[in-house]
């Protein structure tokens, strides 16, 4: 059974204080990108629902909004995946096992999973946004038995930038799912199929669009092309869903940087359903 | 409509009486412009006065505020919060920032509180001053229904004169505080029928003084703007704009901040602290890995005039822009909000 409950908070608190907590383990995936896995110091569980996002502080440094890329069903720690592209994620990653950071959260609306138990599911990952699914992925996996077909689509540009390699090997000798991989752009010893994302799902069986899930995840271009895909194939725009990368700073919805037009992603979001984003000019920009 | 009157004099000895618990904050002149200030004399302020540039936020939203003080010790750290709820009294907030702060306090109180906010709101007294005519030229305050305010007060002063003319202060009670701190005061009088029909005099010649510079009704302003967003007004009038940021500065409903982290010079302590930010600067919207979600300036532009006269009150429920003019005041190109409304108007 998924261990879903969010604990409690304390109101009366301010809500920018970080909890500290204990890095136990690191892992590069690739030049780019780092695996943390993290340990909160009190007894308290993170205790997030997938798709969420924490607050990561490095005093002296500042904050980082990382999406949590394990899933609540492996509740004892939780894992960050960290492209280093600015000042915070830049200190992360000179950080090892036993260090010390600051987590704020978990933060915003993650997947709505009771939604979609007993349905059939297709996940659609590209790049970097293979972090914040795998929080899905691992939960799906985890509570097999809850869920239809699992097809799982994975692209990004190219072999070298894949992550989470070991998962893929798992998924790909899994059989209780159906997994797909896609490079943009082959090297010498890449095997597998060439080409973008979109093209996988042309490989997909019959969907059932009552009965059918799909979640995009992935830049805002390609999100464009697969809902194309996926509503040519009769999906509902409720059964669509997608999670936007803003600059969350407060992560409460009041410091507007996060903001597309009207909506405050660290709030409503960072999950949306297609439908929401109808009149969000901003979401896919 | 009135509970009690005060002569000048007494009201300024009733705000020292009143300093001896609570921090005086005010209205004070700096060269011919006015600013929001702590006090240790109540004669200092300027009750007379315009308009504070800043706006009440620069006393509740303090434009630098430490959220927590961090200690760094052997592989873990502490964090401590840092609250100002040192009792304050508020002297001297127009009906327009009235308004203002009422946004401010929804913001704040919305979804997660904010509790660095609202404890400093919390400890504060409001007393508010009735404006008898426009304090500036440009102001549409009037025209967002933002003129007058019945509450968010604790006390409401009236500026009336007395039958021979000297000035006197009609005080309202806006708040149980501000009951309890006039009631028993000697300094203060029982209204005559004469000071009532002071008051409506009051309140009639300054339902005439005000301007109405908006076009349109303020009710349509977010149909208007919803049939706006692909319009060319937006590049056109931000090919003026130089992203300076001295809208969001002056708006009294601004309130969107960054956050910075400062480092004692032991390095192993220091501050978290908020800094007012703006949706006009170019670097608001810029995600990590240098993505700008509005990298330009009339994407910006519109943004604020969105939020300003639609989505903040669909958010909250009240006015997000109440029409102090100080936007189009501060405007190094001249760029005015309520001319923006009427060309929505007239484009429509």
């Amino acid at each position: 059974m998924a261990v879903l409950t969010v604990p409690k908070l304390d109101l009366a608190a301010s809500a920018y204080i970080p909890t500290p907590a204990r890095i136990v383990r690191t892992e590069q995936l690739t030049e780019m990108e780092k695996l943390f896995e993290i340990e909160l110091n009190d007894p308290r569980r993170l205790g997030h629902e997938p798709g969420q996002f924490v607050q990561v502080s490095l005093f002296g440094f500042g904050e980082a909004p990382i999406s949590i890329c394990s899933s609540p069903t492996r509740p004892d720690t939780f894992e960050l995946c960290v492209r280093r592209v600015g000042t915070v994620t830049g200190r992360l990653h000179a950080l090892n096992e036993g260090d010390v950071i600051g987590i704020r959260g978990p933060l915003g609306r993650g997947f709505d999973v009771n939604e979609m138990h007993g349905r059939d599911i297709v996940i659609v990952a590209g790049g970097l946004g293979l972090a914040p699914v795998r929080s899905l992925i691992q939960y799906i996996v985890d509570e097999r038995g809850r869920f239809g077909q699992f097809h799982l689509l994975y692209g990004c540009r190219q072999p070298s930038e894949i992550l989470f390699r070991d998962d893929v090997a798992a998924w790909r000798n899994d059989r209780r799912l159906h997994f797909l991989q896609t490079v943009d752009k082959a090297d010498e010893q890449w095997r597998g199929r060439v080409g973008v994302v979109t093209t996988l799902i042309k490989e997909l069986p019959e969907l059932d669009p009552q009965q059918t899930v799909v979640v995009i995840v992935g830049p805002p271009v390609m999100f464009k092309f697969v809902v194309l895909e996926v509503l040519a194939r009769r999906i509902p725009q409720r059964s669509i869903y997608c999670s936007l990368e803003r600059r969350m700073k407060c992560g409460i919805g009041k410091c507007g940087h996060c903001q597309a037009n009207q909506v405050y992603v660290c709030l409503e979001g960072p999950v949306f359903k297609y439908g929401q984003l109808k009149g969000l000019r901003e979401a896919l920009d | 409509m009135l509970d009690l009157m005060v002569t000048p004099a007494d009201f300024v000895a009733l705000v020292n009486e009143l300093g001896r618990k609570r921090r005086i904050i005010g209205p004070v002149a700096r060269g011919d412009r006015y600013f929001y200030e702590e006090v240790g004399d109540a004669a200092r302020l300027e009750l007379g006065f315009s308009y504070a540039v800043y706006g009440p936020k620069s006393f509740l939203f303090p434009a630098v505020e430490t959220l927590f003080r961090f200690e760094a010790d052997n592989g873990s750290f502490t964090a401590e919060p840092v609250y100002d709820d040192r009792p304050a009294a508020f002297v001297g907030v127009h009906p327009c920032d009235l308004h203002a702060i009422r946004l401010l306090d929804r913001v704040f109180a919305q979804d997660r509180r904010d509790e660095h906010y609202l404890r400093r709101r919390g400890a504060t007294m409001i007393i508010g001053i009735d404006c008898a005519r426009p304090c500036n030229e440009g102001v549409f305050c009037a025209d967002m229904k933002c003129h007058q305010a019945d509450e968010g007060f604790d006390v409401m002063l009236l500026p009336l004169s007395d039958g021979d003319g000297n000035r006197r202060w009609g005080l309202k009670f806006g708040s149980a505080a501000g009951r309890e701190w006039l009631t028993y005061s000697r300094r203060c009088t029982a209204p005559t029928a004469a000071d009532e029909r002071a008051a409506e005099t009051f309140l009639r010649a300054k339902a005439a003084a005000f301007p109405r510079a908006l076009t349109t009704r303020v009710e349509r302003l977010p149909e208007l703007l919803e049939r706006s967003y692909d319009s060319l007004l937006w590049e056109a009038t931000a090919r003026r704009c130089y992203s300076c940021g001295s809208c969001n500065l002056t708006c009294p409903t601004c309130y969107c901040f960054d956050m910075s982290d400062s480092l004692d010079l032991s390095l192993t302590s220091g501050v978290r602290q908020r800094l007012w930010d703006g949706c006009q600067l170019p670097g608001f919207a810029l995600v990590a890995g240098n993505h700008n979600f509005r990298p330009r300036a009339a994407q910006r532009l519109r943004h604020r005039i969105f939020r300003k006269a639609k989505w903040i009150r669909e958010r909250t429920g009240v006015a997000g822009c109440v029409g102090c003019g100080r936007c189009d005041r501060a405007c190094t190109a001249k760029i005015s909000a309520v001319e923006i409304y009427n060309q929505l108007a007239e484009l429509d």
